[in-house]
Formats: structure tokens, sequence, C-alpha cells
């Protein structure tokens, strides 16, 4: 999937000069006029980046940050500041958001951050990927196999398990290797990462 | 006035009508007794005189026949002429002597002449005279009848009337003559009837046709009623006689009883009208009387003091409903009691006879006694007791009246409203706020509270209030309305409401007045002044907190200006940046067309243009901003800023040091201008210093003179310094050596100070720290 760098600036010579020079680079490029609009077009299945002007009429660029956080929503976001910003993107560091740079910049500077943006936008598109993956094997275990897993992974021994649920330790044993098969690990460190990451 | 309808007058008036029957009747009666009385008397008197007259009759038929028989026997004497002239004379004379009646007899021949006349000395007739007229007649008459007969009246020699008895005498048949005597009706009369019948009738003597020929003449008045009449048939002559009797006593005699029996009813009438109208009179009094003791009653009842009397010696004779009730005893149980009376406490008891026995002694005070009495129940209330005698309808004294009022109620009002007037006074007096109230005619104060008395004088109220309070007094123009004009419907009026300065103390006030009605309805004004010297005095403070206000917000919006120049100016710039990163790019890579790069440029281009534009219209509000140079002492100017700089000294810990010498020149600058310039340096100042230990943050602050036209000022820290380089730098704009500086501050003090026709200028500090020094001009003297 193609990544899309997201302008966000009320300024419209910085929207159009901006474009010029990602485009320059290669990147796709969209722009809005407002957080509101980009709220308006934004949809799930967004790659990329966001190149967030913090001071903006109407919603800040920190508000947006707040809203899409809200949505869930895990684009990579660049702060755009001007002077006196500087704590203020600090705070937005603070929240989780992914880089800020200072106006007036230099382009390379920018540039480097866009590609690293980039970068991890792309793990968060893997990570993603194999967390569905996890959490559909998950969706497919059984009431008890689900039981059974979450003591094992506890660390607890197949005999506590099995008096814990007062089960035979053979029903403990064929769930375990069940789990084991439906959740497509070999061993039981693999099996701990996964249910870890999910969670 | 409490009155009774009257009563219904039917009865009463039938009532009273009896009497008057009564006395109507009985004077009926007594009339009609009176009446029959006088009828049986009359009656009486009638028969006497019908006795009387039949007495008289006789006598007088009697006396005449006797005259008749003695003429008679001188006839027969004669007939026979047996008598002689002597004897004649004789028996004549004394006949005449006897019988008075007869004036005379004489001897008449036929023809009527007079020849013997008996007595001699009569005067009733002579010798030789001729009988005439009716007496010839009359002899003529009786010589022809032969028969004794009397004469019609005639008058005599008197002139009195009188008659001729004859008597003819024949001898054989032939008439010789006759006797005749001249009797005298008068005297027979007289002579016949004896004084107690003439007194007792009138008599009148009647001819034969009823004419009244004599009557014995008296002036007494007859009775009518009473009279009868007596018919003597002489022989040709009828004698009759009228006897009426007298009235016995008057006229007015037989009237007397009745008139009496009318006069004594109509005394008895009027009496009895007199009477009835008195009783009237006193019925109507005593109902008076009556409504009168009846609203006397009513009202002892129904007075709400209680009233009491007592006798001389403080026996109660009476109480009215008040006094019960006031007390709780009835009526019969204090009516006759003597001291100490029931209602007495007995913790008060001595008190109470002391004011009794002073009471019936006279000497009650003139206000009353005040006294504490009880209820039947115990209940103590407090009362006032007033005496006065008791004077009985004939002027003596019977005893004391006393009024009670009971006066818990008052008491209590009273006591409160003492407090309420501690309070009032209390109050009023424990304002700051002098108050006063003074006459608008003759100013005369009337009250003033302390804190007026603590200004104008302690014994200020009766004095006038013009004088007293000259010394801060509003002008008589400056008043709303002229007071001695205003009238009372006026009232209550506004005259003056401003500030003044007491011009003695200095002191400020607010005076407020009015004019209001004051209680003994004059005409008087209240004055309030509040001491506001010291409001004045933070008014001012005030005032020059919002002077500071505006300067600093005037700071605030320089830096915010700063600020959004700088963000304006970071649009063009960055996106100048851009469109030449993208250009250059685009060309070093070599895909690139041509007209793209062209439109880039172009648009670069446009947002230098509009970069320009942003610092043109920032040079522009800075101009307007416009200086106004004024004398102002540095001290001043650097007190003010400090009350700004001191919120950031205090923060850092920082002590700002002032050195500057006394009797420095004014500067003629913008004040705010350079408190701008000043706190600027103080804050870079402070702001240098905040990596230095706490005990070497310390700002000093120095001024000297360096000639007649020039001060300077310097502000030293003991920061970190600068470099050398950095010396003249500091002043380019955009330059800052601070991590959030804007590289403004310093440039546009240089431009303040230059503009001052000043020098800017910054040195290191012997030990470290940065001097920054700068010239303002000095006040030019004589100007």
């Amino acid at each position: 999937m193609t990544q899309t760098i997201f302008v966000v600036d009320d300024d419209e010579a910085m929207r159009d000069s901006l474009t010029w020079l990602l485009e320059g680079e290669g990147y796709q490029v969209a722009c809005f006029d407002s957080a509101e609009s980009f709220l308006h077009a934004r949809r799930d299945d967004m790659r990329g980046c966001l190149v967030l002007d913090v001071r903006m009429p109407e919603m800040s660029g920190l508000e947006l940050h707040e809203r899409l956080d809200a949505l869930g929503c895990q684009l990579p976001i660049i702060f755009v500041t001007g002077h006196g910003d500087v704590p203020m993107a600090i705070a937005a560091l603070q929240r989780g958001a992914c880089d800020f740079i200072e106006k007036p910049f230099h382009n390379q500077e920018l540039l480097s951050r866009v590609e690293r943006a980039l970068e991890l936008d792309k793990e968060i598109a893997t990570r993603r990927k194999r967390d569905d993956a996890i959490s559909h094997r998950l969706k497919q275990l059984t009431q008890r196999e689900s039981e059974v897993m979450k003591l094992v992974v506890v660390g607890k021994l197949n005999k506590q398990i099995a008096d814990e649920l007062d089960i035979s330790m053979k029903t403990v044993e064929a769930h375990r290797a069940r789990v084991m098969e439906k959740m497509g690990v070999r061993t039981l460190a693999e099996l701990v990462k996964a249910v870890m990451t999910v969670n | 006035m409490f009155l009774r309808p009257p009563p219904a007058p039917t009865k009463q008036t039938w009532l009273w009508l009896a009497p008057y029957a009564a006395i109507g009747i009985f004077a009926l009666a007594m009339l009609i007794v009176t009446a029959l009385l006088q009828w049986r008397e009359q009656d009486t008197a009638r028969s006497a005189l019908e006795g009387d007259m039949h007495w008289a009759e006789r006598t007088i038929e009697t006396r005449l026949h006797a005259h008749q028989d003695f003429l008679a026997s001188l006839g027969r004497e004669q007939e026979f002429k047996q008598l002689t002239y002597e004897s004649f004379q004789v028996r004549a004379s004394r006949y005449v002597r006897d019988n008075p009646e007869i004036e005379a007899i004489a001897w008449v021949s036929t023809e009527g002449k007079v020849e013997w006349v008996s007595p001699n000395e009569t005067t009733a007739t002579y010798v030789g005279d001729q009988l005439t007229e009716t007496r010839l007649l009359a002899l003529q008459k009786a010589l022809r009848t032969l028969r004794p007969l009397f004469s019609e009246n005639y008058p005599n020699a008197a002139q009195l009337p009188a008659n001729d008895l004859i008597l003819p005498v024949q001898q054989s048949s032939a008439d010789i003559g006759a006797f005749i005597a001249i009797q005298s009706l008068e005297t027979l009369l007289r002579v016949t009837l004896p004084v107690a019948f003439t007194a007792r009738y009138s008599l009148s003597v009647v001819d034969a046709n009823g004419k009244e020929v004599f009557s014995n003449t008296s002036v007494k008045p007859t009775d009518r009623q009473i009279s009868g009449t007596i018919s003597l048939d002489l022989p040709n002559n009828r004698l009759g006689l009228n006897i009426v009797a007298y009235r016995g006593g008057g006229a007015w005699l037989p009237f007397l009883p009745a008139g009496l029996i009318i006069f004594l009813t109509l005394i008895a009438t009027a009496t009895l009208v007199q009477l009835r109208r008195h009783a009237h009179h006193r019925a109507e009094t005593e109902e008076k009387l009556r409504a009168a003791y009846a609203f006397r009653h009513a009202m002892s009842q129904s007075m709400v003091t209680g009233l009491r009397a007592i006798d001389l010696k403080g026996r109660i004779t009476f109480v009215n409903a008040a006094f019960c009730r006031m007390t709780g005893f009835d009526e019969s149980e204090l009516v006759g009691v003597a001291p100490p009376y029931p209602y007495w406490p007995a913790e008060e008891f001595s008190k109470l006879q002391h004011n009794i026995d002073q009471a019936l002694a006279g000497q009650a005070p003139a206000a009353g006694f005040e006294m504490r009495i009880m209820r039947k129940k115990g209940e103590r209330f407090d009362v006032r007791l007033y005496f006065s005698p008791l004077i009985d309808s004939n002027g003596q004294q019977i005893g004391w009246m006393a009024s009670m009022n009971d006066i818990t109620e008052p008491k209590r009002a009273r006591v409160e409203l003492e407090q309420a007037h501690e309070r009032f006074v209390t109050v009023i007096d424990g304002l700051d706020t002098a108050v006063h109230v003074a006459d608008v005619v003759t100013g005369e104060i009337l009250f003033a509270n302390r804190a007026f008395q603590n200004i104008f004088g302690f014994n200020s109220v009766g004095q006038d209030s013009a004088l007293v309070t000259a010394a801060c007094r509003p002008a008589p123009e400056s008043l709303f309305v002229t007071p001695s004009k205003l009238r009372a419907e006026n009232l209550p009026c506004e005259l003056f409401d401003g500030e003044l300065q007491h011009a003695l103390s200095g002191h400020w006030y607010h005076l407020h007045e009015r004019a209001i009605r004051w209680m003994d309805g004059r005409t008087v004004r209240v004055q309030i002044a509040a001491d506001i010297t010291d409001k004045k005095h933070i008014d001012e403070v005030y005032l020059q907190q919002q002077k500071r206000l505006e300067q600093t917000s005037r700071l605030i919006t320089m830096g915010e200006m700063a600020s959004s120049l700088a963000h304006e100016l970071n649009q063009p710039l960055s996106a100048i940046a851009n469109y030449c990163a993208g250009c250059i790019k685009r060309m070093q890579a070599g895909n690139y067309r041509f007209e793209d790069l062209l439109a880039a440029m172009q648009k670069a281009g446009d947002q230098a243009e509009r970069a320009g534009k942003i610092i043109r219209r920032m040079r522009d509000m800075v101009k307007k901003s416009d200086p106004k140079c004024l004398p102002v002492s540095l001290q001043e100017l650097i007190d003010e800023t400090r009350a700004f700089a001191d919120i950031d000294a205090q923060r850092s810990g920082t002590q700002i040091v002032v050195h500057i010498p006394e009797n420095l020149p004014r500067i003629v600058v913008d004040r705010i201008m350079i408190e701008q310039v000043l706190l600027n340096l103080i804050k870079n100042g402070i702001e240098a210093m905040g990596d230095v230990p706490f005990d070497r943050r310390q700002l000093t602050i120095q001024a000297h003179v360096v000639d007649e036209r020039v001060l300077e000022i310097a502000v030293t820290d003991q920061g970190h310094g600068l470099a050398e380089e950095d010396l003249e730098r500091v002043f380019a704009p955009f330059y800052t050596t601070k991590q959030d500086g804007m590289g403004i501050g310093l440039a546009i003090c240089r431009s303040i100070i230059e503009f001052h026709q000043g020098r800017l200028w910054v040195e290191s500090g012997r030990d470290g720290g940065t001097i920054f020094r700068f010239t303002v001009p000095i006040e030019e003297k004589g100007e």
C-alpha cells in the first residue's frame, strides 16, 4: 500500500510549497486547509504520515491530535511549530506524537523526519497485521482451550491446571496441544510472546 | 353621651289628665253647690221680702184706715155740729202730731176753699186756699160719691209727692164740705215702715199709671231678683209700692264664691301644670342623671385605666372593672379592704405602705407612684398610680381617687426605646463618618455624632453650624437648592453631594447633605461627611496601578506583537525555503519542467514580498505609538518600573539595588518608553543571572549626571556576561543569546533611547556580569 503525506496547514503558501518540496522528493502528498477537513476525509486504512501545523484557526493541531488518538488512528504526526510553540510541541510529543519541527526549518530536516515517520508507519502497519493474525487465532480457541492457555501462559504446570479446572491431566495435555496448533506456535515461549503482543 | 331612649308617653298623659279632670269636676260641683246655696238664700230672702211686704202693706193699710177713721170721726161730729173749731184744732193737731205723715188736716168748703187748717203752724195749706186741679177734682168726686177717697198724687210745698185723703161731710143730705188730710207719701213710708225695713229694701211709690212718684233715695245697689210690689187700692187712687231688696254686701258678693272657686281652680290647675312641668323636668333630670350615671359607670368600667377610690383611712370604697381586671381580684374582694391590700406582694409591703401613707397624707407626687404589685395568681407587674382627692358634692373630701396604669408594657417599651436609642447612639458614634444635623434657618447644630465632634470640636452641639464647619463646608452656590427656600412638601431633598478638603487638616471628606424634616417639624440639614483621605490615596494608588497596568499591557502588546510577527514571518520564510529546496532537488535530479520551476520561483518571490509587507506593517505599528516627553523624576520612574520587575526578581531570588543620588534633576522622557527600556534591561539582567548562585543574584541600578544636559543610567548584573563579539551584536534585531529570546528587545530599547537623543550601550563588568548604560536628557533649567 502506498504511503501518502497528509499536509494540514491553514496557510496556502505553506501547503503549496510543502507539496512542491515533497513531490520533488517523490512522495505522494494530500493537502487539507483545516483540521476539520482532514477529519472529514480520514479513513482507517490511510497510510503514511501527517504534517500538522500547530497554530490553526478553529481546531488547532493539538486538538486534532487528541481527536485522532481517540479515534484510534495511528498515523505518525510531525508537528510544525512556530516560535514559542515549543513547550506545546513537547507536551504533544509526550502524548505520543511522532515528531516536531520548528519553523523556519531546513528542508533536509523536514525530509529526514518525514522519512522516519513513514518508516514508523510501515512498522505500525506490520505490527498491526501480525496482531490481527494472532487475534484471529485466539478467537478460534474454544472456551476451555482459552482457559487452559491462560493458565499455561502464566507458567502453571499441567497438573496444577488439571486441579484448578477440575479436569484430567490427559485432557489438559490435549487442550494444550490444540492451543499450540491453533496459535501456530511450536514452543511455549512463542505462545507467551504472541499473547503478550496482543495484550 | 350614653342616654336611654325616653319611655312611651301614652300612659303618663292619661295619668296626668286625671288631676285636671278631678279639679274640673270639683270646681263644677262647688259651683253647683254655691249656686244652690245662693238660690236657697235668695229664696229665703224672697220669702222674707214677701213677709215684710205683707207686713208693710197691712201697716200702711191700717194707718190709712186709721186716718180715714179719724177723719170719719171728725166728719160725724161736723155732721152733727158738735165740732168746734177749737176742738177741731185740738184733736186734729194732736192727731197730726201723732201721725207725722199727715201734714195737715183741713176743712174745705164744697167749692174747695180751705176754711180750717190744723195745726196752725203748718205750711202745707193755709186757710183760704182754693183747691185746684186734681185736688179739686178729687173733692168734687168725693162729694159726688159721698165716699172718702184719695186724691191723685201731687207735689206738695216741699215738692214731695203727697195726696189728700178727702172725707166728704153731708148734713142732711147736703154737702157741707169735706175734711182733707194732706199726707206726705214720703213721710208715710218713713213713719209706717221701721228703719230696719227701709235699710233692707228700696222702696218706690208708683201711681195708678205705674209711674214712679217717689222713692227713698239710696245709692245702694238693689237686687232685682228679690223684689215685690204692693198695690194699695186706695179709693180713687191706687198706690203701688215697689219693694226691692238691697243687695247684701255689694253687687259682687254673689259672684264671690264662684269667682273664688274659679280662681282657686285656676290656681290649682296652674299649680298642677307647674307641678307637672316640674315633675316632667324632674323626670328628665332623673333620666339624664341616670344616663349620666350609667355613662359614668360604663366609662369607669370600660376604662383601661384602673380606678380605685379609698376613704380617708385607706379603705377601698370603689374599684372599676379595669382595676379588677388588672389585679385579678373581684370587686367584692377589694371593696372594704384596708391596707395592706391583697394585691400587695409581700416583698413590696414596706414600700407600698409608705406610698399609701404618703398618699393619705396628701403628699402623693404629681407624677404618681411607680410600683410593683401582683395579680391574684401571684404574677408581678408594674403600675403607675396617680392620686387625686375625692370631693363630694358638698365640697368635703371623702377620700382619695387613684388611677392605675399598667406600665409593664410601656416600661418595657421605654426600656427597649432606651436600648434602641443607646444602640443608635452607639452605632452613630461608632461610625467613622461624621454626622450632624443643623437647623436650616439658625444653623444651630441639633445633633452631632462622635466622629463629627472629633473633627469639629466636642462642644459643637448648639453652636452655629456655619462657624463650626467653616473649614469644610460646601459653598452656598454649590448646593442644589437654597435650603432656606425649601418648603415642607419638598422634603426630603438632596442638598449636596461632593468631595471637599478640610481647609485646616487637609483631609478629604465626601460630603452628602440632605434637607429633611426634623422631629419637631423644623427643616434641617443632615450632613454626612466620610473621611475619604485614605480612599483618595487608595484611588490615587489605584490610578497609578491602572497606569502601570496600561504600561504592562503595552509591554505585553509589544511582546505579543513580536511573537505574532515571528509567526507571521515564519510562514513566508518557510514557504520560500520549501520552494527553493523543491527547485534545487528537481534541478539536481534533472527531471524538471521549466514551467514548474518558474511557477515555484514566482511563488517564492511572492512569499518574500509577503514577508516584506509584514515587516513594514510592524514598523508602522511601532511608529503609531506617539511618544510624549515630559519632565519626570527618575526615582519615580524607577519605583514604577520596580513594581513590575519585583515580580520576576522575587521569583528568581534576585535583589534589586538602586543607587541614585538625591536631588537628581528631572529627565524629559516618555515615561512609559523609558520604563520599558528599564524593565527590559532589568529582566535581561535577571535572566542573565539565572545560573549564578542565589547570593550573587544582585542587580544594581545607578544613575549620575554626565553634564547639564544628559543623565546616565546603568543597569549592572552579575550574570554570565557577554562575549566580546556579542557586545555590539546584542543590539542587532533578531539576535539573541537567550534560549527563548527573540532578539528584538534590545533593538527596540536602542531605538527608544535613540529617539530620546540618548545612547544605549553595553559593557562587560569588571568581575563578570554586564553593564547596560543609557543616557537621557535632563530638564533644562529656567524652562
